[in-house]
């Protein structure tokens, strides 16, 4: 066990020597000085408390998202689809925020978010149908239904949902009485952070301490054995991925209501495919979803202080956490272990 | 609106268009088919392609010749398979997995390189592919342009559907590679190089995909744009499944998807009064309804996507 624990250590620090080296090779080929690119990087995070305050903003979104994703994972429901989910999410919670007049500010919020649970939860439902009862990839399913929804809340801000007043294909503002409080001005940090915080607790407690958490392990696990100890793979597989879907989709409510304060295309900046990275990073596990995405959010929000100081494009965060998932898949690689089952 | 519709000039462009549209996923699916057949499950199409399509894009553009730009994105569509190939067959890693990460990793690569190659300027383009009209046949009205009216890249994909079938059906060595896919274990005890094959394979899986995506660019825009794959390599996984794992029905599917798309272009062209997202929707819910017909119907490689492991039981 000692042994084992001394390896992980090697393995740390090669993936993350390779990183950082990564990274510097990276900012050399864009034109910059690493020296300066990484002080113009920490200075973005920790200069100000605007910019420190963005990195749980930019978390926020990341850590229900990715949520979502880890409790389908662990069920064996690969569900890429978080991005349409959050489309969807954000598309009914706007709806309901702008049209749901009658109900008063707070019960409003609630709803909104209700719904973008719900839809977001049906969205996924869709592909969990298809793959539960019909054997249907849901990794071709989900994809599909991500650029399904992409259009979907396209058509909506140049129809239903567009701001009469303006030509931008955008909904109208949505009333202030709406908005998830920002509770440390000047950041643009809003109340969504504790919803986030409160469904890491939530799944953490679901997929530990219930047996309906239970089930959906021994399902991901392995189908065959769960289905002969009684445990329904379909009703599993179907609710995990509501659960999965409904957490995305109120990542996409929060960022409405919290954030953008509108509805508008590309609203949800591709965190529903970054989700997916830091699920696989964290393996699974709520907590490490928690601190991967606020890493991560760290890592964007330094290199936009980067793009934005010496032109380093931004991608490069996309690049980065992309290279250290490989590293960290074929870390076998560095270690010289490979095809470690060999002969068991 | 339904007599501009009907018109021999709107079939006949229609036609065009879908062929035009469904070679690259004809190419990215007949690439497919080859490392399903040997039990790789490549999800890193997508991935795959569009790295094909960055490449061929640079290669091009900073070479002056198309001939090069293709190559490098053979290469570039080569260099991702052989990525997800060390991690499934070395690492027996789920395969799954590892093709969604190497699709969102690719994605963050061709962004990044594209961002620093353009450096904020504007517009770059290179000079597409010509296109090689063959007399007389072209003249046939209705079809003839579609098919015969085409560039060489379109023409050969009919003869490399046309040989990798032949290859699997009529070989001794193509039916080694697939029996790969039906029992890696037996392949082995028969004295079939496992490992080999399945690397040949995800080689030629990547330069076919690699094509796939440099079709995009080279043939269809003539520019590239970040993730202009847009969900291109999942529909060739798509026309593989419904194509039953063969090379004919993966391209009769290639052309079902390949029609939604132009479909959806050419009723954008003529102006149809809806809004153009509800048609840029059309080839994923298309997609997604052919893929309803193979429901519980798996005509998959017994072994897919399972690694192998000598000597494990």
């Amino acid at each position: 066990m000692n042994h084992m624990k001394k390896w992980k250590a090697i393995e740390v620090t090669e993936i993350a020597f390779l990183s950082i080296a990564m990274a510097a090779i990276l900012i050399l080929l864009s034109g910059a000085d690493p020296l300066t690119a990484g002080r113009m990087f920490f200075n973005g995070i920790f200069g100000n408390a605007s910019g420190f305050g963005e990195v749980f903003v930019k978390a926020t979104p990341l850590i229900l998202t990715g949520l979502g994703c880890s409790v389908a994972f662990r069920t064996g429901f690969f569900n890429i689809g978080a991005e349409g989910q959050f489309y969807i999410g954000a598309l009914a919670s706007a709806w309901v925020a702008l049209n749901a007049t009658g109900v008063p500010g707070v019960f409003r919020i609630i709803l909104a978010i209700g719904c973008g649970f719900l839809f977001g939860g049906l969205w996924a439902l869709i592909a969990a149908i298809l793959k539960a009862k019909l054997g249907i990839s849901e990794i071709i399913c989900t994809i599909m239904l991500n650029y399904i929804s992409m259009n979907l809340l396209g058509i909506a801000v140049r129809t239903f949902l567009m701001d009469p007043a303006g030509s931008i294909p955008q909904s109208e503002k949505i009333d202030a009485s709406v908005t998830l409080l920002r509770f440390l001005k000047p950041t643009r940090v809003h109340t969504g952070i504790f919803i986030a915080l409160g469904a890491v607790f939530f799944v953490w407690f679901l997929m530990e301490k219930t047996t309906s958490g239970y089930e959906f392990k021994a399902v991901g696990f392995n189908k065959r054995a769960a289905a002969c100890s009684g445990i329904s793979v379909v009703k599993n597989i179907i609710l995990s991925a509501v659960l999965s879907g409904g957490l995305a989709g109120i990542a996409g409510a929060v960022e409405v209501l919290g954030v953008q304060k509108k509805l508008l295309e590309g609203i949800s900046g591709g965190c529903g495919y970054t989700a997916i990275l830091i699920t696989l990073l964290a393996f699974n596990h709520p907590g490490g979803v928690l601190l991967v995405s606020v890493l991560f959010a760290a890592l964007e929000v330094g290199a936009n202080s980067m793009q934005r100081q010496m032109g380093v494009p931004s991608a490069i965060v996309d690049f980065l956490i992309g290279f250290i998932v490989l590293l960290i898949l074929g870390r076998e690689l560095l270690t010289g272990k490979m095809r470690a089952k060999e002969g068991k | 609106m339904m007599q501009q519709i009907l018109t021999v000039g709107f079939l006949s462009a229609f036609l065009s268009a879908a062929v035009r549209m469904a070679v690259p996923l004809a190419y990215a699916g007949l690439g497919e088919t080859i490392s399903e057949k040997c039990g790789i499950l490549n999800i890193g199409m997508e991935g795959v392609m569009l790295s094909g399509a960055f490449f061929s894009f640079a290669g091009t553009f900073f070479s002056g010749s198309i001939l090069v730009g293709l190559l490098c994105g053979m290469a570039g569509g080569a260099a991702v398979s052989m990525l997800h190939g060390v991690l499934s067959i070395r690492l027996s890693k789920d395969q799954s997995v590892s093709g969604i990460a190497i699709n969102i990793f690719i994605l963050g690569v061709t962004s990044f390189l594209y961002k620093l190659m353009s450096g904020g300027q504007s517009y770059q383009q290179i000079e597409p592919l010509i296109k090689l009209r063959i007399p007389l046949l072209a003249d046939i009205p209705l079809i003839g342009n579609a098919l015969f009216n085409q560039d060489i890249l379109t023409y050969l994909i009919y003869f490399l559907v046309m040989g990798v079938s032949f290859f699997y059906k009529k070989t001794n060595t193509g039916l080694s590679f697939a029996s790969i896919g039906e029992s890696p274990r037996a392949a082995d005890s028969a004295g079939i190089p496992v490992y080999r094959y399945q690397y040949i394979s995800m080689v030629l899986n990547g330069v076919l995909g690699g094509i796939g995506g440099a079709y995009l660019v080279l043939v269809q825009v003539g520019n590239f744009s970040e993730n202009m794959t847009s969900g291109r390599g999942y529909i060739a996984l798509a026309a593989v499944i419904l194509g039953r794992y063969l090379p004919f029905g993966m391209l009769g599917a290639a052309f079902l998807f390949g029609s939604a798309n132009a479909l959806q272009i050419r009723l954008q062209a003529v102006g149809v009064p809806l809004p153009s997202q509800a048609l840029s929707m059309l080839p994923y819910l298309i997609t997604l309804a052919a893929l309803l017909g193979s429901a519980h119907k798996n005509h998959g490689p017994e072994s897919l996507g399972k690694p192998y492991v000598r000597g494990a039981r």
